[in-house]
């Protein structure tokens, strides 16, 4: 396999189903050149240590004059960049203030009081699933859940759901090294419009969700202004949405292939907690960061990265290394000292994963308690073109009805 | 039921205070506070909170649970 080519490997479409073989093709190296410019970065230590290494920018701007490397996310004129692809110390003011209304120490029970909602919302999901035989998890469970979910915590008004369901899915592609960008900048625009609208109305009426105590963060002395708060919204949207589609989709998939474990998680609900950690590790709904670049000259594992390469971050392989995890490609809930990459580590650590460790623990027991003789109808299934957020797109499932 | 963090490893991700607010209090941007005696009640919290942490700081003994035995478990 030529080294070269390898990240158009992994973008290519026909590898989307299984892509591990190709990471363990790569970790035999922990740092690969590749022809355009840019180093892939397979290995678990490797990948977590350049994780924490401030000389590794998420700030697009510091990409050299025509590096090479895939197209990447954000580049957008017409809203800043949200704090995804910003450094300290100005990382730090755009999070910060954004965790404010949405998490400890100054909200320690905003989510945790959202429990009850989201359980609310999965199990109406679930009850429109009455009378079939044949449920689409992706499209009739996995998918409604989160952009729901996103729109509550933000305080979306339910009657401008509709409309975010169909932003989110196309601004969503934004992470994707290989999708066109016109229809992708349309839909930010409108997004990013729409966001500011709500910004200025919450404003005054702040209502439910953060939005409303972030909108007086934009004020004269406030800690952010509007286009980094409708930008810092639109990564929120994108960021919470197809990613926690995934983690339920691949959930759910990888339970249905390994039926012992299904059985054992339908007498054990309590196993959704250390289950989700392993789907976490063993399928990431974000399978890797391909947008880092070098500050200066990095050297790890025997290779000097130069200033200004562009730097992919490969969790996914990372998480299979067997340099860490012993047996890696077997998935085991009962996995000790569960240390994986899923959730990325470092400063950028998902904002967002306390919301997707509660959406999954709270759908996955409920889905396979109501669905009754689950059989999946194709493996693999059909999945998604985007091969950084991956998962399935559709995930057919034969079901003899529903218990109540 | 005890618990205690080693604070070695804690880097203050914080994901212990978001699932179980009952039990950990994160002051300011890094102090953590955490109870390290807990009651069947906030058993459910404490093991998400475990399985949550990224660098597995968070250690739960379950070992006076009669239900259990005396199998103790590092979370």
């Amino acid at each position: 396999m030529a080294l070269g080519t390898m990240s158009a490997q992994i973008t290519d479409f026909s590898n989307r189903a299984d892509p591990y073989p190709l990471y363990a093709a790569l970790r035999k190296s922990p740092v690969t050149r590749q022809d355009d410019g840019s180093y892939l970065v397979s290995t678990y230590y490797e990948v977590r240590s350049l994780a924490n290494d401030p000389r590794l920018s998420n700030d697009l701007r510091n990409r050299a004059p025509g590096a090479g490397g895939p197209a990447v996310a954000e580049e957008d004129t017409n809203l800043p960049p949200s704090f995804l692809f910003h450094d300290p110390p100005e990382h730090d003011r755009l999070r910060n203030t954004t965790m404010r209304p949405f998490g400890p120490p100054h909200s320690p029970r905003f989510l945790h009081d959202m429990r009850d909602d989201i359980a609310r919302i999965i199990t109406d999901l679930l009850d429109a699933l009455d009378g079939k035989d044949e449920v689409d998890v992706v499209e009739d469970f996995a998918y409604p859940l989160p952009v729901t979910a996103i729109c509550r915590i933000l305080g979306v008004p339910r009657e401008d759901e509709p409309r975010f369901h169909g932003w989110a899915d196309i601004v969503a592609s934004v992470l994707d090294p290989s999708q066109g960008k016109e229809k992708v900048q349309d839909a930010r625009r409108e997004l990013g419009a729409y966001l500011s609208d709500l910004i200025e109305a919450k404003r005054r009426h702040p209502g439910s969700g953060i939005l409303g105590p972030l909108a007086q963060e934009t004020g004269p002395n406030g800690s952010m202004s509007t286009a980094e708060l409708a930008s810092t919204s639109m990564l929120l949207l994108i960021a919470g949405h197809e990613t926690t589609v995934n983690l339920i989709s691949n959930a759910t998939l990888t339970l249905l292939r390994h039926p012992d474990i299904l059985k054992r998680f339908q007498t054990e609900p309590g196993l959704v907690v250390p289950l989700v950690e392993e789907v976490l590790r063993y399928e990431p709904p974000v399978q890797f960061i391909p947008f880092t670049v070098a500050l200066s000259d990095i050297d790890i594992a025997g290779t000097t990265i130069p200033k200004g390469a562009q730097v992919w971050l490969l969790l996914a392989s990372a998480n299979r290394d067997p340099k860490r995890f012993e047996d890696p490609d077997r998935f085991d809930p009962d996995r000790e000292d569960n240390q994986h990459l899923g959730f990325y580590t470092g400063i950028h650590y998902c904002f967002g994963a306390p919301l997707a460790r509660m959406e999954a623990q709270l759908a996955l027991p409920h889905l396979f308690r109501r669905i009754k003789n689950p059989r999946l109808m194709a493996d693999p299934p059909p999945y998604r073109a985007n091969p950084v957020l991956r998962g399935p797109r559709h995930l057919p499932v034969a079901i003899d009805g529903l218990a109540a | 039921m005890r618990l205690v963090v080693d604070l070695n490893r804690c880097q203050g991700f914080a994901q212990c205070a978001f699932l179980a607010p009952d039990v950990f209090v994160l002051h300011g941007g890094e102090a953590l506070l955490f109870t390290s005696r807990f009651d069947e009640g906030l058993r459910d919290q404490v093991e998400q909170a475990a399985a949550a942490c990224p660098v597995q700081a968070v250690l739960v003994d379950f070992s006076d649970e009669p239900a259990k035995g005396a199998e103790g478990h590092v979370g």
